[in-house]
């Protein structure tokens, strides 16, 4: 009886896994095949030339290079302001505190579409548009409030008396975070640093109407490809090449990915 | 007790001015556009409350409200439960299953939004895709073009793939919060399966649970990039949700009437927010405080 149950959660892992995999198969086939009439390679044949054209695509290669920088600057922008501020919310009250959190949970839950058309006029007035800084910062809207409440959640797990300890032995407050907090809510920056990497990586309307011109990331450039002939071969790939750092960032985070959540809101 | 300390405010502080640039100043200037016709920028013609008036008087924004609100619903009434079962699941289940199983069903998250929907599209078409050639072979009659419901199919089926991951990861996170003092209880107790999820794990679970609610409701009720890809509101607007018509406005450069639309959705949200506030907050001394 109980292996028979066993039998049956494991049948339903393997639904699941194949719910998720299968359509992601098809992407990943597709980004290995030829979809466009070529010299030498039949059409629909198996080939890696659409990866050998991202690498001989000057605008391609700076894409991905964009996308790296602001995911890269708005994750350190995040955390930098963030783990400050979770330490605020998990260790002190103060005037404002829960109106301040509630603020954060609305931001966090406002559609991008909301906001893009200010963001778009403010951003073009002060020259940030087209320009990866701008994506970094403009992302910060729903990240902020992501990174404070899962810090928080780390933070207030670790007991008080480990601060004051600190203190006692004449710590100042930075010497603190960098060599006593940081190290022991490790997996928690981890985790914060993930989720506010991946909702960075994977938004596109702020991203799309920031960089109508130039600057532009991974996201947009794959949308760039869309046109009378569009090569299905090279989206795919494309796509491809934009899950990996995602599925390193997944792979790396796997044993605290839960723990993230186990807070408070 | 937290101590009360108002210096609190400089650790805050840094935060609090990224969030103000990026979110309050937009939001004091889409206020400030709605009232507004600005044909440009540099020529505003003060029209009072005209275009939030043109928007709760026509039907269309009523008719995709109420689409908005279903679409949600059955997104919920869908993953939630099975984000649930999968969970608990999980928690029955060996280490290695499951960090393999949360790796692989959240995959999905870290695809770009855009891309969500050219890969279903691909997945569908009735000559490449294996879904589509699937249904073509077993004469399904699948038209994610023109018949609505299929197009309706389509979005949930897709919502569902790409946000499962999260209620899953959700709902783990609450189930392995749980000390095992509760379950010894239980079986001293010989409380039935459900007894146990209903009056221990359910419970344990509804701070992260209603956080989950909270990201799923928002985030299908102002489903934008996925839905538009996929069938640019059509059959005959059957998939027409507010953001759509929102984002149609904004590519046209209407100002005035797209920030009094955007004015509008804002405080749907605030309501959203505000409510799910007042719903969590009667156990917020519980809540608020660290479990030691």
């Amino acid at each position: 009886m109980k292996s028979l149950r066993s039998l049956g959660r494991i049948a339903l892992f393997v639904v699941v896994g194949a719910f998720v995999l299968v359509p992601l198969a098809q992407t990943i086939i597709t980004s290995l095949v030829s979809t466009l009439p070529r010299a030498g390679i039949t059409e629909g044949h198996f080939s890696l030339v659409n990866y050998q054209n991202i690498l001989h695509s000057p605008i391609l290669k700076q894409s991905i290079l964009n996308s790296i920088i602001y995911v890269v600057l708005n994750v350190a922008l995040c955390l930098g302001v963030g783990l400050p501020a979770a330490y605020a919310f998990a260790r002190y009250s103060f005037i404002g505190d829960r109106q301040l959190f509630f603020l954060l949970l609305v931001f966090r839950i406002t559609p991008t579409v909301v906001l893009s058309l200010p963001i778009f006029v403010l951003f073009a007035q002060i020259g940030l548009e087209n320009t990866p800084v701008g994506i970094a910062l403009v992302h910060c809207v729903f990240n902020i409030p992501i990174a404070i409440w899962i810090l928080e959640g780390f933070i207030a797990s670790v007991p008080r008396e480990f601060d004051e300890t600190a203190f006692l032995d004449g710590h100042s407050l930075p010497g603190f975070f960098f060599r006593h907090l940081v190290p022991a809510i490790a997996p928690g920056i981890g985790v914060a640093a993930f989720f506010c990497f991946i909702f960075s990586w994977v938004e596109v309307v702020l991203a799309r109407i920031l960089t109508t011109t130039g600057g532009k990331p991974i996201t947009m450039a794959i949308n760039a490809l869309f046109g009378f002939r569009t090569d299905f071969g090279l989206v795919m790939a494309m796509t491809v090449l934009a899950l990996v750092p995602g599925m390193a960032m997944i792979y790396f985070v796997r044993n605290h990915l839960a723990q993230g959540f186990v807070i408070r809101t | 007790m937290k101590p009360y300390d108002n210096r609190a405010w400089f650790l805050v502080l840094p935060a609090l001015v990224i969030m103000t640039f990026v979110g309050i100043l937009p939001l004091v200037a889409v206020t400030n556009y709605s009232f507004q016709d600005l044909f440009s920028l540099n020529n505003p013609y003060w029209v009072g409350l005209d275009w939030y008036r043109n928007i709760v008087t026509s039907e269309r924004f009523y008719a995709s409200l109420l689409r908005s609100f279903l679409f949600a619903a059955i997104v919920l009434s869908i993953q939630l439960p099975l984000g649930i079962w999968i969970a608990l699941l999980l928690q029955r289940s060996h280490r290695f299953i499951v960090s393999t199983v949360l790796v692989l069903i959240t995959l999905p998250l870290v695809v770009p939004w855009n891309m969500i929907p050219v890969i279903w599209l691909n997945f569908i078409n009735p000559n490449a895709g294996l879904a589509g050639r699937l249904l073509a072979w077993l004469g399904a009659g699948f038209d994610y073009k023109f018949n609505p419901l299929h197009t309706w199919i389509v979005l949930v089926v897709m919502d569902t793939w790409h946000w499962l991951g999260l209620v899953v990861v959700l709902a783990y996170a609450g189930i392995s919060g749980i000390s095992p003092a509760y379950y010894q209880a239980a079986a001293i107790d010989a409380a039935s399966q459900w007894q146990v999820f209903r009056f221990i794990q359910l419970p344990k679970m509804k701070t992260v649970l209603s956080m989950a609610v909270l990201l799923r409701f928002m985030d299908s009720f102002m489903i934008y990039v996925e839905a538009f890809r996929i069938n640019a509101g059509g059959p005959d607007s059957a998939t027409a949700f507010l953001s759509l018509d929102l984002g149609e406005e904004i590519q046209a450069f209407n100002y005035g009437p797209s920030a009094a639309r955007s004015m509008v959705y804002f405080l749907i949200v605030l309501t959203v927010a505000w409510t799910f506030k007042a719903a969590t907050s009667t156990r917020a001394p519980v809540a608020m405080e660290p479990a030691k």
